[in-house]
């Protein structure tokens, strides 16, 4: 068999990320902002570095929904970037987003695993489901996504974000949920509550109520 | 849901919130045990250590005893059928644990079960 070079598995700055997707760094950084690419941070003392995993950046290069203002990317990117020190509470907002997009994504493939990263490792659930209350472990809602398998015609909106400091809570609604397990065109009211670990947010809980149809 | 269906509600919800702020107030957490659900969480951070499970917080209020100058302010409630949020910020916090005049924010979830509304998850954050 021929020798292959093993690819690296991770990238290593933004630089590699962007010529990863072959894309300018601010493109690629608007994205993690606004869109949820999947980039991780590692905490130094002075600045903190990003990195990458390939198949994370794959599975979200895949996923991502393409919107009708994409075209519009090159005026985009003539925009100013925010000062992360005089944006102090855009800065967490946009980290909320980008947890909870990762949320989205999983639940869009219907890959429990692709949102796990969202979930702070203790997070529970409850709520009800046809009529039957459930609280539990997390890995339920995992075991759910995949079992339910792609849903992607999800429309999920942001009805609230509120941060306290280290502690958040965001109201997402979500229209034309569909799967195995959902049904077609079913309609849910997600409340997350999110604690900043670590510098990340993570979501401790999930509550959710399914209308009824 | 219709204004007196909302009301009826929200007062369940203020009750159960009520335990929570005598139980507090008076450092006794059977006073507020049977507002939580049995499978209720909590998470916070509590100076550098993340606080979690509801063990944690009926033991720091049993040793934080008496809080009689707490002022507790529901800020928030959002009513989405079965579920609810609550947020409510108390001020002058004091006690054996606290020390004096500490400010809290807690954002408490609540569900609807067949015996009233009971919180499901707390998560605070301690003003230091």
């Amino acid at each position: 068999m021929p020798e292959r070079n093993t690819p690296q598995r991770t990238l290593e700055s933004w630089k590699q990320i962007a010529a990863y997707l072959d894309r300018s760094e601010r493109t690629v950084r608007r994205w993690e902002a606004s869109e949820g690419l999947p980039v991780h941070r590692r905490e130094h003392e002075k600045q903190d570095t990003v990195f990458a995993y390939r198949h994370e950046i794959e599975a979200w290069s895949r996923l991502r929904t393409r919107c009708p203002g994409e075209t519009l990317s090159d005026e985009a990117e003539s925009l100013p970037q925010l000062k992360p020190a005089a944006n102090a509470y855009l800065a967490e907002h946009d980290a909320i987003t980008r947890t909870m997009h990762c949320y989205i994504a999983g639940a869009r493939a219907g890959d429990g695993e692709l949102m796990r990263p969202a979930f702070h490792p203790s997070a529970t659930i409850s709520g009800y489901c046809q009529g039957v209350e459930y609280s539990g472990s997390v890995e339920h809602v995992f075991q759910w996504v995949t079992a339910n398998g792609p849903a992607p015609n999800i429309n999920p909106r942001f009805a609230r974000i509120e941060i306290i400091e280290s502690i958040a809570v965001v109201h997402l609604e979500v229209q034309h949920w569909s799967g195995k397990l959902a049904g077609a065109n079913a309609r849910a009211s997600d409340v997350f509550t999110l604690l900043k670990c670590n510098g990340e947010w993570k979501i401790t809980h999930k509550l959710f109520h399914w209308h009824d149809q | 849901m219709t204004k007196s269906e909302y009301l009826t509600e929200y007062d369940g919800i203020v009750k159960t919130m009520q335990m929570y702020i005598d139980g507090s107030k008076q450092g006794k957490s059977e006073l507020m045990r049977p507002a939580f659900h049995p499978d209720a969480s909590f998470f916070g951070y509590a100076g550098e250590q993340l606080a979690t499970g509801t063990k944690f917080l009926f033991d720091w209020i049993d040793k934080n005893g008496p809080a009689p100058k707490i002022e507790p302010r529901v800020v928030s409630v959002d009513i989405l059928d079965s579920i609810a949020v609550v947020r409510l910020e108390v001020a002058g916090w004091s006690g054996n644990l606290a020390g004096s005049d500490v400010r809290m924010s807690d954002l408490f979830t609540l569900l609807k079960m067949p015996g009233g509304w009971k919180i499901i998850q707390k998560a605070f954050h301690w003003h230091a």
